[in-house]
C-alpha cells in the first residue's frame, strides 16, 4: 500500500485524533498531521477538506469562520461530543485490528 | 444520537449557499499559509505557489470535491424523486389510480376535519379564550337555566371570576335603520353591560357597550340605548363608512343609536350564530321580565377566570354560592324550596363559546370523523396493494439495479420515494379537493333556525391533519411495499421466474382482505342509517305534508303610546286580522285552502296546558293546545276520526268548541267518551267559560317524527279564543310552490302591515330539518361506504390482474392440459371468493361494534340487524366478483403457445 493513500477511515480518525487535542483549522490541521506521524503518513491535502466536511456534516465536527492574518478569515473546527465518541469506538476497533494483525502476521513469518 | 445527526445535516443543507462561498475563502487561507511555510523554508514565491497548488491537487478541483461532500445527500434524494417521476409517468393508469385513490382518502379526511375543527375545536376570536367557562346550572342532573335575579345575585356575590356576562340570542330582531321604511330581521344579541369587558374584543371603529350603556332607558343619562352592529351588517347594508355612528335605529320599537363596529373576525359567542347587532340587555328587556324570578332569558352565562385562579376552584366556590341564591330566589318566587343538592352550577369549558351546535352535532361529527379515518385507511391500503402488485412486476427491474450495484438502501429509498412523490401529489390535490367540498359540509352543520352558514377556516390545525395523514400515509405506502420486494430482491432465486410454482408473499392479499373488511365497516353503517331513514321516513306523521307551504310569522304590532292596549281592542284587532289574512291568502291562484295557527306542526314551540272537565275540577291532565282557524285541519290534512273538526261557525259570540286527539280521547281522563263533555283550558285568557268537545283526529307527530307516543292534544278554534299567530299554512291545488311562496310574501304583509315574516317553507322540508344529524350521518356513511366499494374493488382488480399476469405460464401449462377457459375463470374466481369471505369475515365483528355506536341514530333498526348485514355481504362479494371477473377472463384467454414461450 503506498503509504500516501490512506484508508478514508483512518483519514477521519486521525482527524478527529488531532482535533481532540483542541481546535484547529485546516491547514494546521494537515501540518500536525505531518509532525505526529513524522512525515511517514503524509495526506494528500487534497482529500483532507472534503473528510473535513464530511464529518461536518455528520455531526462530529463544529466549524467556525474565525479572522485570521491579512484580512483572511479561516475555518477552525472543534471536536463536538459526538466525535469524541466516535473516535474513542473507532480507536478501539483499530487496536483490535491492529494487534490482530501483527499477531497473524508475526505467526505467518 | 441519530437526532444530532439529523441535526447536523439539516444543518449543513440549510447553510450550503453560505458555506459554498466559505469553502473557497477557507481553501486560499489554506494556500497562503502553505505558501508562507514554503516560502520560510527559502523557496521563490512563484515556486512556493506551484508546489502548495500541487499538495493541494488543484484548487477548483479540490472546491469541487469538498462541495460535493455537502450535496451529496440532498443529490441522492433528488436523483430518486427525479426516478420515482419518471416510474409514474411511464405508468399513467397506475398513477392515476394510486393519486386518485389518495385524493379521496385524505380530501375526504381534510374535508370532515375542517367543519370538525370550526364547530369543535375553533376557539373564539377573543382574548385569552381559555379562560373563559361557561356557567351551565342543573337541576336534578338535568340541564337548567338562569333566571336573572339569580344571575345578578351571582354576579354580585362571587369572587373567582374577574368578569361574568349574559347573553340572549334573538334570532329575529325587527331592526330599522334610520332611513329605511320598513323594519327587517336581524340576527341579535341582547348582552349585558359587561360582554365585550368580558370578551376583551376592542371594536373596529366606535366602541363596543360598556356597564354604563346596560341601564334602563330615562334613567340618569341614558336616553338612547347603545347598538352595535357587526362588520358584515355595516358593509352590507350601512354601506361601510364612518358615519354609521351615531345613526338611529330602530330595535324591537325601542330607540337606538349605532355606537360602533366589531371587527370582522368576531362572531359572538355561540358557533354557527353570527350576531349582526348587539344591544344592551336592560334597554331592550322589559324590567318586568328581568325581575322575574320563574322565566328565563339568557341562552347563556359566561365568565372569565381570575388569572390565579382554575376552574374547578371557581366551580367550588360558585356552585355553593348558587346553590344558596337559587333556594332564596325560589322562596322569594313562593315556590317551595327545592331539596339542597337538586340545584347545581357546573362551570365548564368556554374557549369555543356556548354549545348548542356543538351539542348537537358533536357526536356526528365525531362519528364521520372516524369514518372518514377509515376511508383514509382504505385508500392507503389500496395504494399499497397497487405498489406491492407493480412491485412484483418490477423484479426484473429491481434485480438489474442490484446487479448494477446499488444497495439495499439505495432501493428502498427509491421505493419509499416513489411512494412519497405520489402521496405527495395525493395530499396536495386532496386538501384542494377539501377546501371545495367543506362548504357544502358545514351546511349540513348548521343551526336549525335561522340558517346560518359556519365561517369555514383553514387554519394550522386543519394543515396538520392533512400533513399528518398524508406522512402516515408516506410511511405505510412508501416503505410496506418495500419490504417484501427488497427481501426478495437481496436473495433473488436463480431461475425463478422459470418456475410455474404460486409461491407469493401473500402480502398482496393481506391488504385486499384489510381493505373488504374495512369497507364492510362503512357499507353496514350506511345501511344501517339509510334503513333506519327509510323506516323514519315510513312513519305515517297523521297529516299531509305535501303541497303545504307554511309561512313563518311574527307580529309586531306598535305598541300604544301610553298604557296597555285594552283587551277587548286587541281581540277585535286580531278577528279583522284573521279576516283579512284568510280573504286575501284565499285569492291566490292555486290555493285550496289557507290555515292560520297559533304555533303549527313542527314549529318546535310545545305548549302544554292544564285540562279539566267542568264538573270534576280536581281532575286535571296535561296536553298540548294550539289555536287554529277553522280550515286547519284540512289543511294539513289531519283525518277526523270522531264527531266534526271546526267550522266557519265555529265563531266568537258562538258555543265554544274543540277539538282533541285519539291520546287524550283514549287516556285515562276521557272515560266514559270525551265528545261532548264540557272541558276548562286552565289558562288566563280563556279559563273564563268551558269548551265543548266536538271532534276528535287520529294522532300525529308534532314536532318530532320519531316520538313514538303521540301526547295528548287539544285544538280551540282561533276566533273563540284570538292569539297573535305564528304560522300561516296554505295548501295548493297544483305543485307550483315558487309562485305560492313568492305570492304568500307579498300578500301577507299588504293583507296586515303588522305581520312581518321569518321564512316561508314546505312542510315537508320543515319537518326534514328536525332530522339533519341523521341525514349527516347517512350522507356521510353513504358517500363514504361508495368511495370504500370502489376503491376495495381497484385494489381486488389490481391484485388479482397481476396476480393473473404473474401466473400465465401456470394458466398456460392447464390450459395445455386441456382446462377449459370456464375452469380458469372459475379457478380465479374462487380465489377472490376466498380473500372476499375472510376480510368480510374479519370485518364482521368491527361492523357490529360500529353500529353499536351508532344506536343513538338508529330509528327501529337494530345495531345487529341481519338484514343490513346480510345485505352489505352480498353487495362487497358482488363487486369482489366484478372486479375479479375481468382479470378472469383474461387468464383464460392466455394462448399456452405464447405463454410458454415468454421469457
Amino acid at each position: 500500500m503506498n503509504k500516501t493513500q490512506l484508508l478514508q477511515g483512518t483519514l477521519d480518525l486521525l482527524i478527529l485524533r488531532i482535533l481532540e487535542l483542541g481546535p484547529n483549522h485546516g491547514w494546521g490541521i494537515s501540518n500536525r498531521l505531518q509532525q505526529i506521524s513524522k512525515e511517514g503518513l503524509k495526506t494528500s491535502q487534497g482529500s483532507l477538506y472534503p473528510a473535513l466536511h464530511r464529518l461536518e456534516m455528520r455531526g462530529d465536527l463544529r466549524s467556525e469562520m474565525t479572522a485570521s492574518q491579512n484580512n483572511r478569515r479561516a475555518r477552525v473546527y472543534t471536536i463536538t461530543p459526538l466525535g469524541r465518541k466516535r473516535l474513542g469506538v473507532e480507536t478501539e476497533m483499530w487496536e483490535a485490528f491492529a494487534l490482530s494483525m501483527r499477531r497473524v502476521l508475526r505467526e505467518t513469518q | 444520537m441519530i437526532i444530532a445527526r439529523l441535526l447536523a445535516a439539516v444543518r449543513g443543507l440549510i447553510r450550503r449557499r453560505q458555506i459554498d462561498g466559505e469553502i473557497e475563502e477557507e481553501l486560499r487561507d489554506h494556500l497562503a499559509r502553505e505558501i508562507e511555510f514554503h516560502r520560510s523554508g527559502g523557496l521563490s514565491q512563484e515556486e512556493a505557489r506551484r508546489l502548495a497548488l500541487r499538495e493541494l491537487g488543484g484548487l477548483t478541483q479540490t472546491i469541487e470535491a469538498t462541495r460535493d461532500v455537502r450535496t451529496i445527500w440532498l443529490d441522492r434524494l433528488l436523483r430518486h424523486t427525479k426516478h420515482a417521476g419518471r416510474q409514474l409517468v411511464r405508468n399513467p393508469i397506475f398513477s392515476s389510480v394510486a393519486v386518485l385513490s389518495l385524493v379521496i382518502g385524505i380530501g375526504t379526511t381534510a374535508a370532515v376535519f375542517t367543519v370538525f375543527n370550526v364547530v369543535l375545536l375553533q376557539p373564539l376570536s377573543v382574548a385569552e379564550p381559555n379562560r373563559l367557562v361557561i356557567l351551565s346550572p342543573e337541576r336534578r342532573g338535568q340541564e337548567f337555566v338562569f333566571f336573572n335575579p339569580v344571575y345578578e345575585a351571582l354576579r354580585a356575590e362571587q369572587r373567582t371570576l374577574s368578569a361574568v356576562a349574559a347573553v340572549d340570542d334573538e334570532p329575529f330582531l325587527p331592526i330599522r335603520f334610520e332611513g329605511e321604511r320598513l323594519p327587517t330581521y336581524a340576527r341579535g344579541s341582547v348582552v349585558s353591560g359587561t360582554y365585550f369587558p368580558m370578551l376583551g374584543v376592542p371594536s373596529l371603529i366606535g366602541r363596543a357597550i360598556v356597564p354604563q350603556d346596560d341601564e334602563a332607558i330615562g334613567t340618569a343619562g341614558v336616553s338612547e340605548c347603545a347598538a352595535v352592529v357587526s362588520h358584515d351588517l355595516w358593509t352590507r347594508r350601512l354601506g361601510g363608512g364612518s358615519s354609521v355612528l351615531g345613526r338611529h335605529v330602530d330595535v324591537g320599537g325601542i330607540a337606538c343609536a349605532v355606537v360602533g363596529v366589531m371587527p370582522e373576525a368576531f362572531d359572538g359567542v355561540q358557533t354557527g350564530y353570527r350576531p349582526e347587532i348587539w344591544v344592551p340587555l336592560r334597554a331592550l328587556k322589559d324590567r318586568k321580565d328581568l325581575a322575574s324570578r320563574t322565566s328565563a332569558y339568557f341562552s347563556g352565562v359566561i365568565g372569565r377566570l381570575r388569572p390565579d385562579v382554575d376552574r374547578p376552584e371557581a366551580e367550588a366556590e360558585l356552585n355553593i354560592l348558587y346553590q344558596h341564591i337559587s333556594a332564596t330566589n325560589a322562596s322569594a318566587a313562593g315556590e317551595e324550596s327545592a331539596p339542597a343538592g337538586d340545584d347545581r352550577l357546573r362551570l365548564l369549558p368556554g374557549a369555543q363559546g356556548l354549545d348548542s351546535v356543538r351539542r348537537q352535532f358533536s357526536e356526528p361529527l365525531w362519528i364521520a370523523m372516524g369514518l372518514a379515518a377509515v376511508v383514509l385507511l382504505i385508500a392507503t391500503v389500496n395504494v399499497s396493494t397497487l405498489l406491492v402488485a407493480r412491485g412484483r412486476a418490477r423484479v426484473h427491474e429491481l434485480d438489474t439495479r442490484i446487479a448494477l450495484g446499488a444497495t439495499r438502501s439505495d432501493l428502498i429509498m427509491q421505493l419509499a420515494i416513489e411512494g412519497a412523490v405520489l402521496t405527495c401529489a395525493g395530499g396536495l390535490l386532496g386538501v384542494l379537493i377539501a377546501l371545495w367540498i367543506s362548504p357544502v359540509l358545514a351546511d349540513l352543520v348548521t343551526i336549525r333556525f335561522p340558517p346560518v352558514a359556519l365561517r369555514i377556516h383553514v387554519d394550522l390545525r386543519v394543515l396538520a391533519v392533512a400533513l399528518g395523514s398524508t406522512t402516515c400515509a408516506v410511511i405505510a405506502i412508501g416503505l410496506l411495499p418495500a419490504i417484501p420486494l427488497t427481501r426478495r430482491s437481496t436473495s433473488p432465486k436463480p431461475g425463478g421466474s422459470r418456475s410455474v410454482s404460486r409461491s407469493r408473499a401473500p402480502i398482496d392479499k393481506v391488504l385486499v382482505v384489510a381493505q373488504l373488511a374495512l369497507s364492510l365497516l362503512l357499507v353496514t353503517a350506511a345501511g344501517l342509517l339509510l334503513r333506519s331513514m327509510i323506516r323514519i321516513l315510513a312513519i305515517d306523521p297523521g297529516f299531509v305534508p305535501d303541497r303545504v307551504v307554511i309561512a313563518e310569522v311574527r307580529e309586531n304590532r306598535p305598541e300604544p303610546s301610553s298604557g296597555a292596549v285594552d283587551p277587548t281592542t286587541r281581540r277585535a284587532q286580531w278577528l279583522e286580522s284573521y279576516r283579512r289574512l284568510e280573504g286575501s291568502l284565499q285569492q291566490i291562484p292555486g290555493v285550496r285552502s289557507v290555515a292560520l295557527s297559533w304555533l303549527g306542526l313542527f314549529s318546535g314551540a310545545d305548549v302544554r296546558s292544564q285540562l279539566f272537565d267542568v264538573t270534576q275540577p280536581s281532575e286535571q291532565v296535561g296536553a298540548r293546545t294550539d289555536y287554529v282557524s277553522s280550515a286547519y285541519f284540512d289543511t294539513v290534512g289531519m283525518r277526523i276520526i270522531g264527531g266534526r273538526g271546526f267550522t266557519s261557525a265555529d265563531r266568537e259570540g258562538m258555543p265554544r268548541v274543540a277539538v282533541v286527539n285519539q291520546a287524550l280521547a283514549r287516556s285515562p281522563f276521557a272515560r266514559g267518551g270525551l265528545l261532548g263533555r264540557q272541558i276548562v283550558l286552565d289558562e288566563p285568557d280563556v279559563k273564563d267559560a268551558p269548551f265543548t268537545v266536538v271532534g276528535i283526529v287520529a294522532d300525529s307527530r308534532f314536532n318530532d317524527l320519531r316520538e313514538t307516543a303521540t301526547r295528548p292534544m287539544i285544538w280551540i278554534p282561533l276566533p273563540q279564543a284570538p292569539q297573535a299567530i305564528t304560522s300561516i299554512a296554505v295548501r295548493s291545488e297544483r305543485g307550483d310552490e315558487n309562485t305560492i311562496v313568492r305570492e304568500l310574501r307579498r300578500n301577507i304583509p299588504s293583507a296586515d302591515s303588522a305581520y312581518m315574516i321569518r321564512r316561508v317553507v314546505t312542510l315537508t322540508d320543515r319537518v326534514n330539518e328536525t332530522l339533519k344529524p341523521e341525514r349527516l350521518l347517512l350522507g356521510f356513511a353513504s358517500g363514504f361506504s361508495i368511495l370504500a366499494l370502489l376503491l376495495a374493488s381497484v385494489g381486488l382488480y389490481g391484485s388479482l390482474a397481476h396476480a393473473v399476469a404473474g401466473r400465465t405460464r401456470e394458466i398456460g401449462v392447464r390450459i395445455a392440459l386441456g382446462a377449459r377457459p370456464g375452469n380458469v375463470i372459475s379457478m380465479v374466481l374462487r380465489e377472490a371468493v376466498v380473500v372476499t369471505a375472510i376480510g368480510l369475515a374479519i370485518g364482521l365483528p368491527f361492523a357490529l361494534t360500529l353500529g353499536n355506536a351508532l344506536r343513538a341514530y338508529l330509528f327501529h333498526v337494530q345495531p345487529r340487524d341481519v338484514m343490513t348485514l346480510t345485505a352489505g355481504c352480498v353487495a362487497l362479494t358482488t363487486v369482489a366478483l366484478f372486479a375479479a371477473y375481468v382479470p378472469a377472463r383474461r387468464a383464460s384467454r392466455i394462448d399456452p403457445i405464447v405463454a410458454l414461450r415468454e421469457d
